[in-house]
């Protein structure tokens, strides 16, 4: 997991950085710069991007090109190919595969839905999940990660601890464990109701478990930066604890929160196509890639399509998001690089 | 037993009730595999869903029976052949088949002499009554079966009483007297069952599935991984009984191994890494040309008397409306199902199968629901009924094709006017949970493969009596007083006299399709496929148990 350890005091100009850009510049647009100049995160951010208007675009996709829902079935159709009427499925359970054209552009699968359609929708669920857990994740543990820090004593050690007994369990298991038995049951939380096969079911279960890797490394720069003298200036001017972590604290967390936001919604994407392939996660018949890869494990060898599309797509989004992740971060630490080159450099050794 | 198990028997009820007054004769030897086969030698069976018990008195999936069967002998079973010969009941630890009243409500039967269990416990006659006691008490799927006919199983079932008092045991002679409360031409098959093979008498009351009990038989269970593996190892005192007709069995041990994914259980017994797929899985469509091509020696396709259908639920909306029920099975569209099911499925709308007295179908009945789907209909239907965007939770198993079921109906039910959303869970615990009361499901999948070869086997999933707390195998709860009056007055005819009364089981069936408490879709065929170690020709299929582990032999 990457982190960052410089730190910019709130209101203070930037000083001259590894790259020689001059002072005077705010660190983010400063990061703007160098990371403009990286084709490559840029690219893959593009690609990234491309794949997500792309799901947004399913509705249109389906009601306009495919004319058929994610979840409709056509098992008993027929599809009209080159001039020559196929059945969506066969009498022996063969979907058929890809058409090229509006109605199962990229094929059906064994209950006759289209492929591409699925394969659209079936992302949207994935990029939401993962960005409601990123969301849940970042927020509980920017909250958690700072109050551990700046309380430090009794809060520190309770937080801490849980944070410890989060992280030891792994977090496929642990997943799993949440997903087979929130899946029967739902959430029922107080006001919090959720059904079982509810999107936010997932979601809710990857932001959790994903809390201690961003909690623990924050909780450890709020350690340092309690004991800065903006810090003692702040509390010496009458600031609560609130306010200091609030306009203190918390800006000088912002860079290192920036960094993790991409590499957690690849990790929770990953997590979500884990689960949901293992029955954990998206709950059939919605589709997610996990849930598609899982569909079409049993028909590889006659309709190899049905796994492979989807997990292409899984690939894609993943690498995308993470080389921007990786961008971002040499962007607004750009001694982050150095150090990994430095520590590449040695294990060649 | 349900789902998956069962199986055959009913023809042995004609033929056991033929055979009751002559005292069962039987062969003079020990059943034997055929074959140039040889002794001992280890096999692997595959499973893609693991058996819901490995517990005698708990165990009601076909996954369950395979191992069970072979594992504890009843007084009665049935003889180890393929097709209808197997539906034939013999005599098991009992001397000869039962002894039955002129009322048809006492059965006399007496132990063979010098039984031991397979810890080298003495068999007793007392040993039976403390096992159908058992099975009520742990509280078996089946369990109705006793305390609706068995008298005073109700009352010790109640708790109103500490033991049956129909069963009449005599540890010194082996007699063995049960007293029906009312008679059942299908009792004896009902002491066929594996939930009747004896266990010892103070064997604990509660599930031992994963250390199960010493019992009486050609193999014992061993070595339980939950859900994961068990072996099934040949009992050594079983040869000396000299039981006729029962296999004592060629291989030395048979290790099960549970893998839940279908295509590689089918691909590895392919290779001829693995022995045997079992039968209660569906061959994945993608490998279906290579096996019919590459091992056409070993693989067969074969007819079970079975009903797939998806239960309503009569007591919970939308499905206590009789529109919404008649509007499911218009909406349905069999053809589908059966492509789904890879042609492993035999389109019907009828819930008594081909193969069973008393099927419609047989009967030249015309399916009151049409050929062909009308979705146009089943939309009016759900209108009248009131239950148009009513939420529907379909209840599912993960093994497929079953979830593909699931699946398509889920979304014919979002077609018609409901608001249905999935619910998918472990193929293992699917039957408990879907039969728990707390539970209490609209709608989802079933099925029922014979217990025995009887149109009361098949029914006792519509009579009201049956439904119970937990492990309820009735998932519509239907009590239809109509259904009710009529199995009262079927229910005693004997086996030998079931075609007398065809007519009236296919006119209950007919009812029962009008009034749409479930939507039946078919019956399915199941693979016969072994490796090329295993010795095909002689393997027995049986109608109700599937693969016969215990007539298996390497070539």
């Amino acid at each position: 997991m990457a982190t960052v350890d410089s730190t910019v005091r709130a209101g203070a100009p930037a000083a001259r950085d590894a790259a020689g850009e001059s002072a005077g510049v705010g660190p983010y647009r400063l990061a703007l710069r160098r990371l403009r100049r990286n084709k490559a995160a840029l690219g893959f951010g593009a690609l990234f991007l491309l794949i997500v208007v792309l799901c947004l675009c399913a509705p249109l996709y389906a009601d306009q090109i495919a004319h058929t829902g994610p979840n409709q079935n056509h098992v008993t159709d027929t599809v009209t190919v080159g001039g020559v009427s196929k059945d969506v499925v066969s009498p022996t359970g063969q979907p058929i595969g890809p058409t090229w054209q509006g109605r199962f552009l990229l094929g059906a699968d064994q209950n006759g839905r289209d492929i591409a359609v699925r394969l659209l929708y079936g992302g949207r669920n994935s990029l939401e999940i993962g960005a409601l857990a990123t969301l849940l994740t970042m927020v509980l543990a920017t909250i958690v990660g700072i109050a551990a820090g700046y309380f430090r004593g009794v809060a520190d050690g309770v937080l801490a601890r849980i944070l410890d007994l989060i992280w030891a369990y792994p977090v496929v298991l642990l997943g799993i464990a949440l997903g087979t038995s929130l899946a029967l049951g739902g959430i029922a939380i107080g006001p919090l109701q959720l059904q079982g096969n509810s999107l936010l079911v997932p979601a809710f279960i990857i932001g959790i478990v994903y809390i201690p890797y961003v909690a623990k490394p924050i909780r450890g720069q709020v350690l340092g930066l309690r004991e800065q003298e903006f810090v003692d200036a702040a509390r010496v001017g009458g600031a609560g604890p609130l306010r200091i972590m609030w306009s203190e604290i918390l800006p000088n967390v912002a860079s290192t929160l920036v960094v993790f936001v991409p590499l957690m919604i690849a990790n929770a994407i990953l997590l979500e196509a884990a689960l949901s392939y293992l029955g954990a996660g998206v709950q059939p018949p919605n589709p997610s890639w996990g849930t598609m890869i899982s569909d079409g494990i049993r028909l590889i060898p006659s309709a190899m399509h049905m796994t492979f599309v989807p997990g292409l797509m899984l690939v894609l989004a993943v690498l995308g998001i993470n080389v921007f992740g990786d961008g971002v971060r040499d962007a607004l630490d750009p001694r982050a690089k150095v150090r990994l080159e430095e520590q590449a450099e040695e294990a060649s050794r | 037993m349900r789902v998956w198990i069962r199986g055959a028997a009913a023809i042995a009820v004609a033929l056991l009730m033929a055979a009751a007054g002559c005292g069962g004769g039987g062969s003079d030897n020990n059943a034997s595999t055929s074959g140039g086969g040889r002794e001992g030698g280890t096999i692997t069976v595959l499973m893609g869903t693991a058996p819901d018990y490995l517990d005698p008195g708990l165990g009601y999936t076909t996954q369950s029976a395979e191992a069970t069967w072979i594992s504890y002998t009843p007084l009665l079973t049935y003889r180890h052949e393929t097709g209808t010969a197997g539906g034939e009941l013999i005599p098991g630890l009992a001397t000869s088949l039962p002894e039955v009243s002129g009322d048809g409500l006492t059965y006399t039967m007496t132990l063979r002499r010098g039984l031991t269990f397979s810890d080298g416990r003495p068999v007793r006659a007392s040993d039976f009554a403390y096992t159908i006691q058992r099975s009520i008490r742990v509280n078996w799927g089946g369990k109705s079966f006793y305390t609706s006919y068995i008298e005073g199983a109700g009352a010790y079932d109640a708790g109103r009483a500490d033991s049956i008092s129909g069963i009449q045991t005599d540890d010194a002679t082996g007699r063995i007297t049960i007293r029906l409360s009312e008679p059942y031409g299908a009792f004896p098959n009902v002491l066929a069952f594996p939930s009747s093979g004896l266990v010892p008498s103070g064997t604990p009351m509660r599930n031992l599935s994963n250390d199960p009990p010493p019992g009486v038989g050609p193999y014992m269970i061993t070595d339980v991984v939950p859900n994961r593996s068990f072996t099934v190892r040949r009992n050594p005192r079983f040869a000396g009984f000299g039981i006729p007709d029962i296999p004592t069995g060629r291989l030395d041990a048979v290790n099960v191994r549970v893998v839940s994914n279908t295509q590689s259980e089918a691909q590895q017994v392919l290779n001829n890494e693995a022995d045997v797929f079992d039968a209660g899985d569906t061959l994945p469509p993608s490998l279906l040309p290579q096996i019919e091509s590459r091992a056409s020696d070993r693989f067969a396709r074969v007819a079970i008397p079975s009903t797939f259908y998806f239960f309503l639920n009569t007591t919970k909306p939308p499905f206590n409306r009789l529109e919404a029920r008649q509007a499911v099975n218009y909406a349905i569209d069999r053809d589908a199902l059966v492509r789904l099911a890879s042609g492993f499925l035999e389109p019907s709308c009828w819930y008594i199968p081909k193969g069973i007295v008393g099927s419609p179908e047989e009967a030249g009945a015309t399916c009151p629901y049409g050929e062909r789907p009308d979705l146009a209909r089943a939309r009016q239907l759900v209108q009248a009924s009131g239950m148009a965007g009513t939420p529907v939770t379909v209840w599912g198993e993960e093994r497929s094709p079953r979830r593909e079921y699931v699946d398509y109906y889920t979304d014919l039910l979002n077609k018609i006017g409901f608001k249905a959303t999935e619910k998918i869970i472990a193929d293992a615990v699917y039957f408990p949970t879907i039969g728990n009361a707390e539970t209490d499901p609209q709608t989802g999948f079933a099925d029922w493969i014979q217990d025995f070869p009887n149109p009361a086997d098949f029914y006792l999933l519509m009579d009201g009596r049956t439904i119970q707390p937990t492990n309820n195998q009735n998932f519509s709860e239907v009590n239809d007083p109509r259904i009710q009056a009529t199995l009262n007055r079927l229910y005693p005819v004997p086996a030998t006299r079931l075609e007398s009364v065809a007519s009236d089981w296919a006119e209950l069936d007919q009812y029962l399709a009008r009034q749409a408490y479930i939507a039946a879709y078919g019956a399915e065929s199941m693979p016969k496929f072994f490796s090329d170690r295993i010795d095909f020709d002689s393997a027995v299929f049986h109608p109700t148990y599937l693969n016969d582990w215990s007539t298996l032999q390497l070539k």
